[in-house]
Protein backbone atom coordinates (compact mmCIF):
# COMPACT_ATOMS: atom_id res chain seq x y z
CA UNK A 1 0.00 0.00 0.00
CA UNK A 2 1.17 3.49 -0.83
CA UNK A 3 1.60 5.27 2.51
CA UNK A 4 0.34 8.51 1.00
CA UNK A 5 -2.90 6.90 -0.14
CA UNK A 6 -3.15 5.22 3.22
CA UNK A 7 -2.98 8.58 5.00
CA UNK A 8 -4.53 11.00 2.57
CA UNK A 9 -6.82 9.30 0.03
CA UNK A 10 -9.91 9.50 2.28
CA UNK A 11 -11.82 6.95 0.22
CA UNK A 12 -10.67 8.17 -3.19
CA UNK A 13 -8.80 5.75 -5.42
CA UNK A 14 -5.52 7.65 -5.00
CA UNK A 15 -4.45 10.39 -2.63
CA UNK A 16 -3.96 12.74 -5.59
CA UNK A 17 -7.60 12.27 -6.61
CA UNK A 18 -8.76 13.56 -3.25
CA UNK A 19 -9.79 17.22 -3.80
CA UNK A 20 -9.07 18.04 -0.16
CA UNK A 21 -5.35 17.70 -0.86
CA UNK A 22 -5.54 20.64 -3.23
CA UNK A 23 -7.58 22.81 -0.91
CA UNK A 24 -6.82 26.34 0.06
CA UNK A 25 -7.11 25.55 3.75
CA UNK A 26 -4.09 23.31 3.38
CA UNK A 27 -2.28 25.94 1.41
CA UNK A 28 -2.38 28.19 4.45
CA UNK A 29 -1.34 25.43 6.81
CA UNK A 30 1.61 24.52 4.69
CA UNK A 31 2.76 28.11 4.56
CA UNK A 32 2.93 28.28 8.34
CA UNK A 33 4.51 24.85 8.60
CA UNK A 34 7.18 25.72 6.06
CA UNK A 35 7.97 29.00 7.77
CA UNK A 36 8.21 27.29 11.14
CA UNK A 37 10.79 24.97 9.65
CA UNK A 38 12.67 27.98 8.33
CA UNK A 39 12.25 26.42 4.91
CA UNK A 40 11.37 29.38 2.74
CA UNK A 41 11.34 27.74 -0.65
CA UNK A 42 14.19 28.98 -2.77
CA UNK A 43 13.32 27.63 -6.20
CA UNK A 44 16.94 27.49 -7.26
CA UNK A 45 17.81 25.48 -4.22
CA UNK A 46 14.79 23.26 -4.50
CA UNK A 47 15.63 22.69 -8.12
CA UNK A 48 19.20 21.93 -8.75
CA UNK A 49 21.47 23.07 -5.99
CA UNK A 50 21.47 19.59 -4.52
CA UNK A 51 19.15 18.17 -1.93
CA UNK A 52 22.18 16.40 -0.51
CA UNK A 53 25.41 18.33 -0.33
CA UNK A 54 29.06 17.51 -0.70
CA UNK A 55 29.07 16.03 2.79
CA UNK A 56 27.00 13.14 1.47
CA UNK A 57 29.29 12.61 -1.52
CA UNK A 58 32.31 12.59 0.76
CA UNK A 59 30.71 9.99 3.01
CA UNK A 60 30.06 7.92 -0.08
CA UNK A 61 33.69 8.26 -1.17
CA UNK A 62 34.91 6.81 2.10
CA UNK A 63 32.18 4.12 2.16
CA UNK A 64 30.78 5.54 5.37
CA UNK A 65 27.41 3.83 5.03
CA UNK A 66 26.26 4.88 8.45
CA UNK A 67 26.72 8.59 7.72
CA UNK A 68 25.15 8.11 4.30
CA UNK A 69 22.11 6.41 5.76
CA UNK A 70 21.70 9.14 8.35
CA UNK A 71 21.90 11.90 5.75
CA UNK A 72 19.54 10.02 3.44
CA UNK A 73 17.02 9.58 6.22
CA UNK A 74 17.23 13.24 7.20
CA UNK A 75 16.83 14.40 3.61
CA UNK A 76 13.84 12.10 3.13
CA UNK A 77 12.15 13.24 6.32
CA UNK A 78 12.44 16.90 5.31
CA UNK A 79 11.37 16.15 1.76
CA UNK A 80 8.35 14.03 2.74
CA UNK A 81 7.09 16.75 5.04
CA UNK A 82 7.63 19.68 2.72
CA UNK A 83 8.25 18.81 -0.91
CA UNK A 84 8.31 15.45 -2.60
CA UNK A 85 6.87 13.93 -5.73
CA UNK A 86 5.21 10.80 -7.00
CA UNK A 87 5.21 9.56 -10.57
CA UNK A 88 1.77 9.45 -12.18
CA UNK A 89 0.66 8.29 -15.61
CA UNK A 90 -0.53 10.67 -18.32
CA UNK A 91 -4.10 9.44 -17.83
CA UNK A 92 -3.89 10.20 -14.13
CA UNK A 93 -2.42 13.63 -14.83
CA UNK A 94 -5.28 14.39 -17.22
CA UNK A 95 -7.71 13.41 -14.51
CA UNK A 96 -6.05 15.79 -12.06
CA UNK A 97 -6.76 18.70 -14.41
CA UNK A 98 -10.47 18.19 -13.69
CA UNK A 99 -10.01 18.31 -9.92
CA UNK A 100 -8.14 21.53 -9.37
CA UNK A 101 -8.30 25.03 -10.75
CA UNK A 102 -6.39 27.09 -11.73
CA UNK A 103 -3.58 25.28 -13.51
CA UNK A 104 -0.80 27.23 -15.09
CA UNK A 105 2.26 26.56 -17.13
CA UNK A 106 5.38 28.04 -15.61
CA UNK A 107 9.13 27.86 -16.07
CA UNK A 108 10.94 24.91 -14.52
CA UNK A 109 13.23 25.71 -11.59
CA UNK A 110 15.22 22.50 -11.96
CA UNK A 111 16.17 23.15 -15.54
CA UNK A 112 16.99 26.78 -14.85
CA UNK A 113 19.40 25.59 -12.24
CA UNK A 114 20.79 22.57 -14.06
CA UNK A 115 21.34 24.06 -17.50
CA UNK A 116 20.34 27.71 -17.18
CA UNK A 117 17.54 27.09 -19.65
CA UNK A 118 16.19 30.43 -20.95
CA UNK A 119 12.59 31.15 -19.92
CA UNK A 120 11.14 30.88 -23.41
CA UNK A 121 12.39 27.28 -23.74
CA UNK A 122 11.55 26.37 -20.19
CA UNK A 123 7.74 26.20 -19.85
CA UNK A 124 7.52 22.59 -18.72
CA UNK A 125 6.38 22.93 -15.12
CA UNK A 126 2.78 23.28 -13.97
CA UNK A 127 1.56 24.98 -10.84
CA UNK A 128 -1.90 24.30 -9.46
CA UNK A 129 -4.33 25.77 -7.03
CA UNK A 130 -4.91 29.02 -5.17
CA UNK A 131 -1.20 29.62 -4.63
CA UNK A 132 -0.90 30.39 -8.34
CA UNK A 133 -2.84 33.61 -7.92
CA UNK A 134 0.10 34.91 -5.94
CA UNK A 135 2.60 34.46 -8.70
CA UNK A 136 3.22 38.17 -9.08
CA UNK A 137 4.59 38.34 -5.55
CA UNK A 138 7.45 36.01 -6.39
CA UNK A 139 8.78 37.04 -9.77
CA UNK A 140 11.82 34.85 -9.31
CA UNK A 141 9.94 31.64 -8.66
CA UNK A 142 7.79 32.45 -11.66
CA UNK A 143 10.51 33.85 -13.90
CA UNK A 144 9.16 34.41 -17.36
CA UNK A 145 5.60 34.75 -16.04
CA UNK A 146 2.84 32.16 -15.95
CA UNK A 147 0.25 31.02 -18.48
CA UNK A 148 -3.10 30.18 -16.93
CA UNK A 149 -4.67 27.23 -18.75
CA UNK A 150 -8.21 25.98 -19.12
CA UNK A 151 -8.61 22.29 -18.20
CA UNK A 152 -8.60 21.44 -21.91
CA UNK A 153 -5.47 23.46 -22.56
CA UNK A 154 -3.81 21.79 -19.58
CA UNK A 155 -4.66 18.37 -21.02
CA UNK A 156 -3.25 19.36 -24.38
CA UNK A 157 -0.05 20.68 -22.81
CA UNK A 158 0.44 17.55 -20.71
CA UNK A 159 -0.11 15.31 -23.72
CA UNK A 160 2.47 17.25 -25.73
CA UNK A 161 5.01 17.16 -22.92
CA UNK A 162 4.47 13.42 -22.54
CA UNK A 163 4.94 12.95 -26.28
CA UNK A 164 8.21 14.87 -25.99
CA UNK A 165 9.37 12.28 -23.49
CA UNK A 166 8.76 14.02 -20.18
CA UNK A 167 7.47 12.09 -17.17
CA UNK A 168 4.45 13.40 -15.26
CA UNK A 169 4.91 13.74 -11.52
CA UNK A 170 2.75 15.25 -8.84
CA UNK A 171 4.42 17.21 -6.06
CA UNK A 172 3.54 18.45 -2.59
CA UNK A 173 4.36 21.83 -1.19
CA UNK A 174 3.77 21.15 2.47
CA UNK A 175 2.52 17.53 2.45
CA UNK A 176 -0.21 16.59 1.63
CA UNK A 177 -0.95 19.87 -0.14
CA UNK A 178 -0.51 19.17 -3.85
CA UNK A 179 0.50 22.11 -6.02
CA UNK A 180 2.99 20.86 -8.60
CA UNK A 181 2.25 18.95 -11.78
CA UNK A 182 5.71 18.44 -13.14
CA UNK A 183 7.08 17.17 -16.41
CA UNK A 184 10.50 15.77 -15.77
CA UNK A 185 13.48 13.95 -17.20
CA UNK A 186 16.93 12.70 -16.26
CA UNK A 187 19.40 14.31 -15.66
CA UNK A 188 17.85 17.74 -15.33
CA UNK A 189 15.04 17.10 -12.87
CA UNK A 190 16.26 17.32 -9.30
CA UNK A 191 13.75 14.71 -8.14
CA UNK A 192 14.70 12.08 -10.72
CA UNK A 193 18.36 12.78 -10.34
CA UNK A 194 18.30 12.47 -6.58
CA UNK A 195 16.30 9.27 -6.48
CA UNK A 196 18.29 7.56 -9.24
CA UNK A 197 21.78 8.74 -8.35
CA UNK A 198 21.52 8.52 -4.57
CA UNK A 199 18.52 6.30 -3.86
CA UNK A 200 16.99 9.08 -1.78
CA UNK A 201 13.25 8.86 -2.17
CA UNK A 202 12.26 12.43 -2.91
CA UNK A 203 10.34 10.92 -5.83
CA UNK A 204 8.10 7.90 -5.24
CA UNK A 205 7.31 5.26 -7.77
CA UNK A 206 3.82 5.37 -9.23
CA UNK A 207 0.94 2.96 -8.74
CA UNK A 208 1.74 0.94 -11.85
CA UNK A 209 4.45 -1.31 -13.17
CA UNK A 210 5.04 -1.77 -16.89
CA UNK A 211 5.17 -5.22 -18.42
CA UNK A 212 6.17 -6.35 -21.91
CA UNK A 213 4.12 -8.97 -23.71
CA UNK A 214 6.73 -10.96 -25.64
CA UNK A 215 4.08 -12.23 -28.08
CA UNK A 216 3.12 -8.73 -29.12
CA UNK A 217 6.53 -7.04 -29.04
CA UNK A 218 8.00 -6.92 -32.55
CA UNK A 219 11.40 -5.59 -31.50
CA UNK A 220 11.01 -2.15 -33.09
CA UNK A 221 12.74 -0.53 -30.06
CA UNK A 222 10.62 2.63 -30.28
CA UNK A 223 9.95 2.50 -26.56
CA UNK A 224 13.55 2.21 -25.44
CA UNK A 225 14.45 5.90 -25.53
CA UNK A 226 11.37 6.78 -23.49
CA UNK A 227 12.48 5.46 -20.12
CA UNK A 228 13.94 8.06 -17.76
CA UNK A 229 14.44 5.55 -14.95
CA UNK A 230 16.96 3.04 -16.32
CA UNK A 231 14.30 0.34 -16.24
CA UNK A 232 13.92 -0.34 -19.93
CA UNK A 233 16.49 -1.79 -22.28
CA UNK A 234 16.57 -3.76 -25.46
CA UNK A 235 17.44 -7.44 -25.29
CA UNK A 236 19.07 -8.44 -28.60
CA UNK A 237 19.00 -12.14 -27.75
CA UNK A 238 15.25 -12.24 -27.97
CA UNK A 239 14.87 -9.10 -30.05
CA UNK A 240 12.45 -7.67 -27.52
CA UNK A 241 12.14 -4.77 -25.16
CA UNK A 242 13.12 -5.73 -21.61
CA UNK A 243 11.74 -4.06 -18.50
CA UNK A 244 13.26 -4.45 -15.07
CA UNK A 245 10.02 -4.24 -13.15
CA UNK A 246 11.79 -3.72 -9.85
CA UNK A 247 13.35 -0.57 -11.29
CA UNK A 248 10.24 0.62 -13.16
CA UNK A 249 8.62 3.82 -11.83
CA UNK A 250 5.36 3.15 -13.65
CA UNK A 251 5.28 6.39 -15.65
CA UNK A 252 3.85 4.66 -18.70
CA UNK A 253 5.94 6.59 -21.22
CA UNK A 254 7.08 3.37 -22.88
CA UNK A 255 3.49 2.14 -23.20
CA UNK A 256 2.20 5.33 -24.83
CA UNK A 257 4.88 4.99 -27.53
CA UNK A 258 4.27 1.32 -28.39
CA UNK A 259 1.92 1.00 -31.34
CA UNK A 260 1.81 -2.81 -30.94
CA UNK A 261 0.23 -2.35 -27.52
CA UNK A 262 2.84 -4.73 -26.23
CA UNK A 263 3.36 -2.84 -22.98
CA UNK A 264 0.69 -2.83 -20.33
CA UNK A 265 0.58 -1.12 -16.97
CA UNK A 266 -0.14 -3.47 -14.11
CA UNK A 267 -1.28 -2.33 -10.68
CA UNK A 268 1.73 -2.38 -8.39
CA UNK A 269 -0.49 -3.59 -5.56
CA UNK A 270 -1.34 -6.74 -7.56
CA UNK A 271 2.26 -7.96 -7.51
CA UNK A 272 3.25 -9.36 -4.11
CA UNK A 273 6.96 -8.59 -4.50
CA UNK A 274 6.39 -5.07 -5.78
CA UNK A 275 3.45 -3.96 -3.70
CA UNK A 276 5.80 -2.36 -1.22
CA UNK A 277 8.49 -1.21 -3.59
CA UNK A 278 8.02 2.53 -3.90
CA UNK B 1 37.96 10.91 -6.29
CA UNK B 2 35.75 13.96 -5.81
CA UNK B 3 36.54 17.04 -7.82
CA UNK B 4 36.94 20.44 -6.21
CA UNK B 5 35.34 23.08 -8.39
CA UNK B 6 35.86 26.76 -7.75
CA UNK B 7 34.34 29.69 -9.56
CA UNK B 8 35.53 33.27 -9.38
CA UNK B 9 32.26 35.22 -9.09
CA UNK B 10 33.96 38.49 -10.09
CA UNK B 11 34.95 36.99 -13.42
CA UNK B 12 31.78 34.98 -13.89
CA UNK B 13 29.49 37.98 -13.62
CA UNK B 14 26.47 36.92 -15.67
CA UNK B 15 26.26 33.12 -15.72
CA UNK B 16 22.54 33.18 -16.52
CA UNK B 17 23.20 34.52 -19.99
CA UNK B 18 26.64 32.96 -20.53
CA UNK B 19 25.99 29.37 -19.32
CA UNK B 20 28.67 27.98 -21.64
CA UNK B 21 30.06 25.63 -19.01
CA UNK B 22 26.56 24.41 -18.06
CA UNK B 23 25.91 23.42 -21.64
CA UNK B 24 29.23 21.76 -22.33
CA UNK B 25 29.54 19.67 -19.16
CA UNK B 26 28.79 16.11 -20.33
CA UNK B 27 27.40 14.96 -16.99
CA UNK B 28 25.58 18.12 -15.83
CA UNK B 29 27.76 18.62 -12.78
CA UNK B 30 27.39 22.38 -12.56
CA UNK B 31 24.48 24.38 -11.27
CA UNK B 32 23.12 27.88 -11.30
CA UNK B 33 21.72 29.56 -8.23
CA UNK B 34 21.56 32.96 -6.62
CA UNK B 35 23.42 34.41 -3.67
CA UNK B 36 20.19 35.93 -2.35
CA UNK B 37 16.94 34.18 -1.51
CA UNK B 38 13.80 34.78 -3.55
CA UNK B 39 12.59 38.29 -2.98
CA UNK B 40 9.05 39.52 -2.87
CA UNK B 41 7.96 41.59 -5.87
CA UNK B 42 11.46 41.61 -7.28
CA UNK B 43 13.24 39.54 -9.87
CA UNK B 44 16.80 38.75 -8.89
CA UNK B 45 19.31 40.86 -10.77
CA UNK B 46 21.56 38.79 -13.09
CA UNK B 47 24.57 39.96 -11.07
CA UNK B 48 23.29 37.88 -8.14
CA UNK B 49 23.31 34.65 -10.08
CA UNK B 50 26.17 32.32 -9.24
CA UNK B 51 27.63 29.28 -10.88
CA UNK B 52 28.78 26.37 -8.70
CA UNK B 53 29.91 22.79 -8.82
CA UNK B 54 27.03 20.74 -7.43
CA UNK B 55 26.96 17.11 -8.50
CA UNK B 56 30.64 16.42 -7.89
CA UNK B 57 30.02 12.68 -7.97
CA UNK B 58 29.59 12.95 -11.72
CA UNK B 59 32.64 15.07 -12.56
CA UNK B 60 35.02 13.12 -14.78
CA UNK B 61 37.71 15.77 -14.76
CA UNK B 62 37.50 16.28 -18.52
CA UNK B 63 38.12 20.05 -18.10
CA UNK B 64 35.70 20.99 -20.88
CA UNK B 65 34.14 23.63 -18.61
CA UNK B 66 37.53 25.14 -17.85
CA UNK B 67 38.41 25.34 -21.52
CA UNK B 68 35.11 26.78 -22.67
CA UNK B 69 34.94 29.56 -20.08
CA UNK B 70 35.56 32.90 -21.81
CA UNK B 71 36.35 34.57 -18.46
CA UNK B 72 38.75 31.96 -17.19
CA UNK B 73 36.55 31.85 -14.11
CA UNK B 74 36.25 28.17 -13.35
CA UNK B 75 38.80 25.77 -11.91
CA UNK B 76 38.60 22.05 -11.40
CA UNK B 77 41.13 20.15 -9.32
CA UNK B 78 41.44 16.74 -7.70
S1 LIG C 1 10.21 18.63 -10.74
FE1 LIG C 1 10.30 18.51 -13.02
S2 LIG C 1 9.02 20.18 -13.90
FE2 LIG C 1 9.19 20.46 -11.64
S3 LIG C 1 10.78 21.94 -11.45
FE3 LIG C 1 11.81 19.93 -11.36
S4 LIG C 1 12.26 19.21 -13.49
FE4 LIG C 1 10.94 21.03 -13.51
S1 LIG D 1 7.70 -0.20 -28.84
FE1 LIG D 1 6.45 -2.01 -28.38
S2 LIG D 1 6.86 -3.40 -30.08
FE2 LIG D 1 8.47 -1.86 -30.11
S3 LIG D 1 10.16 -2.79 -28.91
FE3 LIG D 1 8.91 -1.54 -27.51
S4 LIG D 1 7.46 -3.00 -26.65
FE4 LIG D 1 8.29 -3.96 -28.46
S1 LIG E 1 9.77 0.95 -18.01
FE1 LIG E 1 8.18 2.27 -18.91
S2 LIG E 1 6.74 2.69 -17.25
FE2 LIG E 1 8.60 1.84 -16.32
S3 LIG E 1 9.77 3.68 -15.76
FE3 LIG E 1 10.48 3.03 -17.80
S4 LIG E 1 9.24 4.20 -19.27
FE4 LIG E 1 8.22 4.34 -17.25
S1 LIG F 1 35.62 18.89 -15.62
FE1 LIG F 1 34.22 18.04 -17.17
S2 LIG F 1 32.82 16.75 -15.98
FE2 LIG F 1 33.86 18.09 -14.52
S3 LIG F 1 32.50 19.85 -14.30
FE3 LIG F 1 33.97 20.38 -15.91
S4 LIG F 1 32.98 19.79 -17.82
FE4 LIG F 1 31.87 18.78 -16.15
S1 LIG G 1 31.55 29.62 -18.82
FE1 LIG G 1 32.65 30.81 -17.27
S2 LIG G 1 31.72 32.83 -17.31
FE2 LIG G 1 30.34 31.47 -18.40
S3 LIG G 1 28.89 30.81 -16.85
FE3 LIG G 1 30.53 29.28 -16.88
S4 LIG G 1 31.99 29.95 -15.30
FE4 LIG G 1 30.63 31.68 -15.76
Amino acid sequence: MCVWCDQFAAGYERWYFNPANYARRLYKIRKEAAEALGAEANPQEAGGMAILGREFLEARERNDYEAMERMKREAEQVSWGTHFGQVITLDEALKVTDIIYPISLMTCACRRSMVGLPDEENFTCMGMGPGMYKWERWPDTYRGGVHFLTPDEAKEALTKLNKRGLVQTIATFGTPYLAGLCNCDYPDCGFIRTVLDFGVRVLWRGHYVAKVDPELCNGCANCVARCQFRALSFAPTRNKAYIDEFQCFGCGLCATECDQEAITLVERASLPSLANVW
Amino acid sequence: MLATITVDDEKCNDPLSCRKCLLICPTHVLGLGTDVGPQKFRETDPSHFILRGVRFDKCTGCMDCVEVCPQNAIQVSF
